[in-house]
């Protein structure tokens, strides 16, 4: 499975997202997730990953997230 | 007397802290309520750092007991105050409307104790994880900015996420909220409203008259539609903003410049007409001006009583 897929995986799991509707350019605003619904979103990806994630204002969108978690994989 | 965990993190009396009110928390009213044995929080709002420097040196000067800064998040002056406090070394740092991750490690390096608000566990979890020594579980029947959980269900819920001590904020007014927060786990607790009509408090007197009369439905919450909701005194200008909130020919940015300032036209000028009077849902338990120490001894009498009586029903 690729890191996206984990990730929608995760926000169809946990935040019942349409998995349809989840893209590498989905927004959070897109989804509906509000700034506490990403935190918690960081939590499950670092548990799921067992990583270290820094969410910051430049993780915009679904693929900033897999690109970060890609980057502390390496 | 009740000691808690939290009197000895931060050196303190009493296991409570004053809410950091912007426009109303000001030097004055933290070191009144740090000298009555409690801690006492200068809001840093969206004030600029000299104007926060001053506040801190005048409280420096009024007590010798720990104080803390609440630091806004969402401020436009967020990275200048998060330097100065620690450049001025305050005891404690509070934070509210936000995640305040990225400036916790300077702020854990100059020695502050970090005390997040937090409306979730998730915060909660990520704010342990970072360093705080405690979290402030703070529910949507508190003033000002609020979340959507109540105290009732959040607390608990923080305490289970967290192993760091959790005080309660949101609709505690006077010694069975201290009681009934302690139950719910946490081993302190923060007020805002009622410390806003302590008599070192200097905020309008129009503002504290309209917390004395307030009844339980006097509240309401408005600006859901803008991502941060608001809970204030019903008022003509309260009234107003949920009436164009629900307007879909009113634009947010509308909206924002209507809500402009209106907290300073409440606590400042005690503009009835276009102030914002933000307060908790206690306010109609709020009864009298007292002195910041009247306050903390009547209330942790009560909650002693109260929490003495707390086996009355176990048979």
């Amino acid at each position: 499975m690729t890191t996206f897929e984990k990730v929608a995986n995760i926000l169809v799991d946990a935040k019942d997202c349409e998995a349809d509707k989840i893209k590498m350019e989905s927004t959070w605003a897109e989804l509906e997730l509000d700034s506490l619904d990403t935190v918690e979103l960081v939590m499950n990806l670092e548990d799921e990953f067992s990583i270290s994630l820094e969410m910051n204002e430049d993780m915009k969108t679904v693929g900033d997230v897999v690109k970060a978690i890609d980057a502390a994989l390496e | 007397m009740i000691k808690t965990p939290i009197c000895e993190i931060l050196g303190i009396e009493y296991p409570i802290f004053q809410g950091g009110m912007a426009w109303i928390a000001d030097a004055d009213l933290a070191a009144a309520v740090s000298n009555a044995g409690g801690l006492g929080i200068i809001s840093a709002m969206n004030a600029d750092g000299e104007w926060l420097r001053k506040e801190i040196r005048k409280a420096k000067s009024l007590t010798d007991k720990p104080f803390g800064v609440n630091i806004m998040l969402m401020s436009p002056h967020v990275e200048e105050v998060s330097k100065l406090v620690a450049e001025e070394k305050v005891a404690v740092v509070v934070t509210g409307a936000g995640n305040p991750s990225k400036y916790m490690k300077d702020w854990i390096k100059a020695g502050i104790k970090v005390i997040p608000v937090v409306p979730s566990t998730g915060i909660a979890k990520l704010v342990a994880r970072n360093g705080a020594v405690a979290v402030i579980a703070e529910g949507g029947e508190s003033g000002g900015h609020v979340g959507e959980i109540t105290t009732m269900s959040l607390v608990p819920q923080v305490c289970d996420a967290v192993d760091i001590p959790v005080l309660a904020a949101g609709g505690i007014a006077d010694g069975r909220g201290i009681a009934a927060s302690f139950m719910l786990g946490a081993v302190g607790v923060q007020l805002g409203t009622r410390f806003l009509v302590a008599k070192e408090c200097n905020v309008h007197q129009n503002y504290k008259n309209k917390i004395l009369k307030a009844k339980d439905i006097d509240t309401m919450t408005t600006g859901k539609r803008l991502g941060h909701p608001v809970r204030a005194l019903k008022t003509p200008f309260s009234r107003e903003f949920l009436k164009m909130e629900y307007n879909s020919n009113v634009s947010d940015a509308e909206l924002e410049a209507y809500g402009a300032g209106s907290l300073y036209a409440a606590a400042i000028l005690g503009d009835e007409k276009k102030g914002s009077f933000m307060s908790g849902q206690i306010a109609a338990m709020v009864k009298k001006e007292q002195t910041a120490a009247e306050i903390i001894k009547e209330i942790f009498e009560d909650a002693e009583k109260v929490l003495r009586g707390g086996t009355k029903w176990v048979k």
